[in-house]
């Protein structure tokens, strides 16, 4: 089904920047989500590499307290709100119309819209690094430490923060309906519900979150704008407000969205895992419904981030939080049983897949710690929450995105990457993930708190943040293999036909890259495998499903 | 393309053997590594990923519950990685072989076993952290020492309390500490406790959210402006005589990593000494509060011409200790302002009844003196405010 486009001349330099500006195609527009997302994947790595720099030994080297609150408060911004949440969502935008056969997103023009705000909320947060320095306050900008105060957040990097936020919360929910509305109204004949691919599923959970979740947290957000500009009294004790009352509302969105950075990536490994063990997803409808479980109960947890603030009801958020184990749990033994018995086939996505099993699997483990509301009184607060993170949104997230781009990059470019430096990249990241936030958890343990720019020589905290530095450099070293194969293969990849990896779902079903409309024509829709049942069509030995 | 499950895999015999070399090769390289001694590597990589010894019977429970947790989340840990490198191992796909495996798509049974026998162990996780965190958040009504830590940017101070002091109700002054110590870490400050007692800690902030947070006691809370935290907890024994690290663990501003205390531990009978004698200094010698003063001064004070004396202001605990002063108007004055904190920033604001700013002091760090030259207000009531600390204000009549 390769098929060239053939342009009368070829297209000038202007010309295809002006097609790429206004374009409405959700395929461009998911390519742009993807480069926006690593421009600011890479500033926010800076960012951390500069903490880990500043913390690699004792003493103050590098940085004043200020700007060392402000790396890692925007480290966080930059890595939360616009990488991983814009990442999941562009690949959402390329994937999910091809996966249910439709031509194009539902409202293409909020598509555009959704998509051109996230670079304009971008530039804001920078602009704050030269108008008297950014929000420094953490990403979670806690009041009343955020608000206007001398010794607090000084400058107009809080404000210019604040609007950011709810600048990229309005493209995230205008998002979330546009993919509510694709997949409820344009699926292709015989794509039912429940044929729909995983990653498409995600998307949809994912999206019910944003929607009802994002709201919230911009109101929380308005509110702090007027206390900070205006003399709000919402969240100042000073003048009359609640500091615990913001937590409440921040933490209604920020916990859900967590799970608004894991399902997608999740959706992306139960694409990964099947094609490359030759296998359907194990309990398929499980997973569905571990996926709806999780985000449900993702709404009655939040206060988990705030046990020792003295002002929570503990056995509930303490229960709900240890329930929420138990869908992951169900969705781990499911990605297992995809393995089991099936064909691997050691590519680099399934490498980046199985990475994702493997690590998130600590990510969830250390979670069920936090869990357990004393146990989270020693460690709260402490490095060992910044291992447990990580292991979650990079063990879990970064790997997830990294397979999902070995394995869709075939599909929008035509080329396939490059093997050997992809598995050089897997390895090098890996292993400096691994060196990088292993030893905070023993750092927690040991005592040492998040957000501290320098810690005594005498605490005996020095080889572990040392080798934290090296693995923070040896995941950055991760990145030059993954941007010399993409400028290789973007000149002269391997030609990757159609279905490179014998896909399952309908993107495998035409050219690649597609065409604008996406699909000449479609494969039958049988089941949550059309161009599996494709391929294998009268395989008798196969039989039904 | 008949799929044949067993064929041109390894078998599970093969991939044992694997796994079996690579454990053996892993134990072998820690083993040089070590230097032989492989008991005294896994004790070491065991009690790093354990919380400190604690020093507080409360600590204790939380040490074991960690334990409990440590050993389900290990076995759980070995159990699913295991499966995953097996099934890497076992099923990795041989060159040449295009077979198509069995195509499984679930298992009931399976399901099932996976979903109830997790819900039972969060559950048993559930009911065990619970039964701890009851007996680690119980306070006694009467408990042996009352202890206020006030948390202010970037300081603790630790305020000793009778043993009738509540925490006070809104609008309410509260009752007078014994004693207050006020000293930065490693200048002898930070918190005396008697061992085997129960010590009361009641917690509040004037500006941000700090916490409270000793590694050794296995426990935090939040400092949180607004709110009087409490907690208790009893030193054990057997720890008298040692100094325990505390730190903020809430950021709270530019200096959060410089707000560190110490908690000494004391026998009983220490203790006692202890605060009695620090007692008896600080009602013995006149100077330090409000007697030396030129404080009352202040307020009928000749303060009439432009050369007046100036007056006198002075912070104390992130507290001034004139409440209410006054001037002339129509002319410059002057304040000499005394910061008494050790290390903590303050200084002199003054706004006009609107609440707009007429005059603001620099902000510095105790102990330390300015004088501040103000312009001339006009008549009226004004309030004066330490910028950094919003809690500290008083009152400023000009006629």
């Amino acid at each position: 089904m390769a098929t060239t486009a053939l342009h009368p001349a070829a297209p000038t330099y202007r010309s295809t920047l002006y097609d790429w500006v206004t374009t409405t195609d959700h395929k461009k527009i998911g390519i742009m989500y993807v480069i926006n997302s690593f421009l600011f994947f890479f500033i926010g790595g800076v960012l951390a590499l500069g903490v880990r720099v500043e913390l690699a030994q004792p003493g103050l080297q590098f940085v004043t307290d200020q700007t060392y609150n402000e790396l890692f408060t925007m480290h966080a911004t930059f890595m939360i709100f616009l990488f991983v949440i814009p990442m999941l969502a562009g690949f959402g935008n390329y994937i999910v119309p091809l996966q249910i056969g439709a031509p194009d997103m539902a409202f293409p023009r909020i598509n555009a819209l959704s998509f051109w705000m996230l670079p304009l909320a971008g530039i804001l947060l920078l602009l704050s690094f030269v108008t008297g320095g950014s929000a420094a306050a953490g990403w979670t900008s806690y009041s009343p430490l955020a608000q206007d105060r001398p010794l607090a957040a000084v400058g107009t990097g809080q404000d210019l923060w604040i609007v950011a936020l709810v600048l990229i919360g309005t493209s995230s929910i205008l998002g979330a309906v546009n993919f509510l509305v694709t997949m409820f109204k344009m699926r292709a004949p015989g794509m039912t519900l429940f044929r729909m691919p995983i990653m498409t599923w995600t998307v949809l959970v994912t999206s019910v979150l944003v929607l009802m979740a994002t709201p919230v947290i911009t109101s929380a957000l308005i509110m702090l704008f007027i206390d900070r500009n205006y003399g709000g009294s919402f969240f100042d004790p000073a003048n009359g407000g609640d500091a615990i009352l913001y937590q409440n509302i921040f933490w209604f969105y920020s916990h859900p969205a967590v799970y608004v950075m894991i399902l997608p990536a999740m959706g992306m490994i139960s694409e990964i895992l099947p094609v490359f063990s030759r296998k359907p997803l194990f309990g398929y409808k499980a997973f569905v419904f571990a996926t709806a479980g999780i985000g449900a109960l993702g709404f009655s947890v939040w206060a988990h981030h705030m046990f020792t603030t003295g002002a929570v009801y503990l056995p509930f958020f303490s229960l709900m939080t240890f329930l929420i184990a138990v869908p992951t749990g169900v969705k781990m033994f499911n990605w297992i049983f995809t393995l089991w018995r099936g064909q691997l086939m050691l590519k680099t996505p399934l490498l980046f897949a199985l990475g994702f099993l493997s690590m998130f699997l600590i990510g969830g483990i250390n979670g069920a710690f936090s869990a357990s509301v004393p146990v989270d009184f020693a460690i709260h607060d402490t490095y060992w929450v910044v291992a447990h993170i990580h292991y979650v949104l990079f063990g879990g997230s970064v790997f997830g995105i990294m397979g999902g781009l070995y394995y869709w990059f075939p599909k929008m470019t035509g080329r396939l990457l490059d093997e050997g430096l992809g598995k050089v990249q897997f390895v090098l990241m890996f292993i400096g993930f691994n060196l990088t936030f292993f030893p905070m958890h023993e750092l927690g343990l040991a005592g040492m708190p998040r957000r501290i720019a320098d810690y005594s020589s005498t605490a005996g905290w020095n080889d572990l943040n040392l080798a934290a530095t090296v693995g923070g450099f040896t995941i950055a070293a991760s990145m030059l293999p993954l941007l010399w194969n993409i400028f290789v293969s973007l000149r002269s990849g391997k030609p990757a036909g159609d279905d490179p990896w014998e896909g399952n779902t309908l993107e495998w079903a035409t050219s690649s890259p597609p065409p604008p409309y996406n699909f000449d024509r479609l494969p039958e829709i049988r089941s949550e495998r059309p161009v599996f049942d494709q391929r294998h069509r009268g395989d008798a030995a196969l039989g039904g499903h | 393309m008949a799929s044949s499950p067993r064929t041109g895999r390894s078998s599970a015999a093969t991939t044992a053997v694997v796994v079996g070399v690579f454990v053996l090769a892993t134990v072998a390289v820690l083993a040089l590594l070590s230097g032989g001694d492989l008991v005294g590597l896994s004790q070491r990589i065991v009690t790093s990923l354990y919380p400190p010894v604690a020093v507080t019977s409360q600590g204790a429970q939380i040490r074991d519950l960690y334990t409990i947790v440590f050993l389900i989340g290990v076995a759980i840990f070995f159990l699913v990685e295991g499966l995953i490198v097996w099934s890497v191992i076992r099923y990795r796909r041989q060159p040449g072989d295009d077979t198509l495996p069995v195509q499984t798509h679930g298992n009931n049974v399976a399901e099932l076993i996976w979903t109830v026998i997790p819900t039972l162990i969060v559950a048993f996780l559930f009911v065990v952290s619970w039964q701890t965190l009851n007996a680690v958040e119980a306070v006694s009504a009467q408990p042996d020492v009352k202890i206020r830590a006030v948390a202010g940017q970037f300081q603790w101070q630790f305020e000793y309390l009778p043993a009738d002091w509540e925490p006070p109700a809104a609008g309410e002054t509260p009752k007078a500490p014994l004693y207050t110590q006020n000293l930065p870490a490693g200048e002898g400050g930070g918190m005396a406790v008697p061992v085997g007692r129960s010590v009361k800690l009641y917690l509040t902030s004037p500006d941000v959210i700090h916490a409270f947070y000793v590694p050794q006691f296995l426990f935090k809370r939040d400092v949180v402006p607004g709110r009087t935290n409490v907690f208790e907890f009893n030193v054990n024994e057997k720890d008298a005589g040692q100094t325990f690290r505390g730190q903020c663990a809430e950021l709270c501003g530019s200096g959060h990593r410089i707000m560190l205390f110490e908690v000494n531990a004391l026998t009983p009978a220490d203790f006692d000494a202890w605060l009695a004698a620090r007692i008896a200094d600080a009602s013995a010698t006149p100077p330090p509060a409000p007697s030396g003063e030129p404080g009352p001064s202040g307020e009928p004070g000749p303060s009439g011409g432009p050369a007046g004396p100036p007056v006198a202001v002075s912070a104390l605990n992130i507290a001034f200790e004139q409440t209410a002063l006054n001037v002339s108007a129509g002319a410059p004055f002057q304040i000499a302002f005394d910061n008494k904190d050790n290390g903590v920033p303050h200084n002199v604001q003054i706004k006009d009844s609107a609440g707009t700013s007429v005059f603001q002091g620099e902000i510095f760090s105790g102990p330390a003196q300015k004088t501040y030259d103000v312009p001339a207000l006009a008549a009226g009531a004004y309030t004066f405010v330490c910028t950094v600390h919003a809690s500290m204000t008083g009152t400023l009549t000009v006629n």
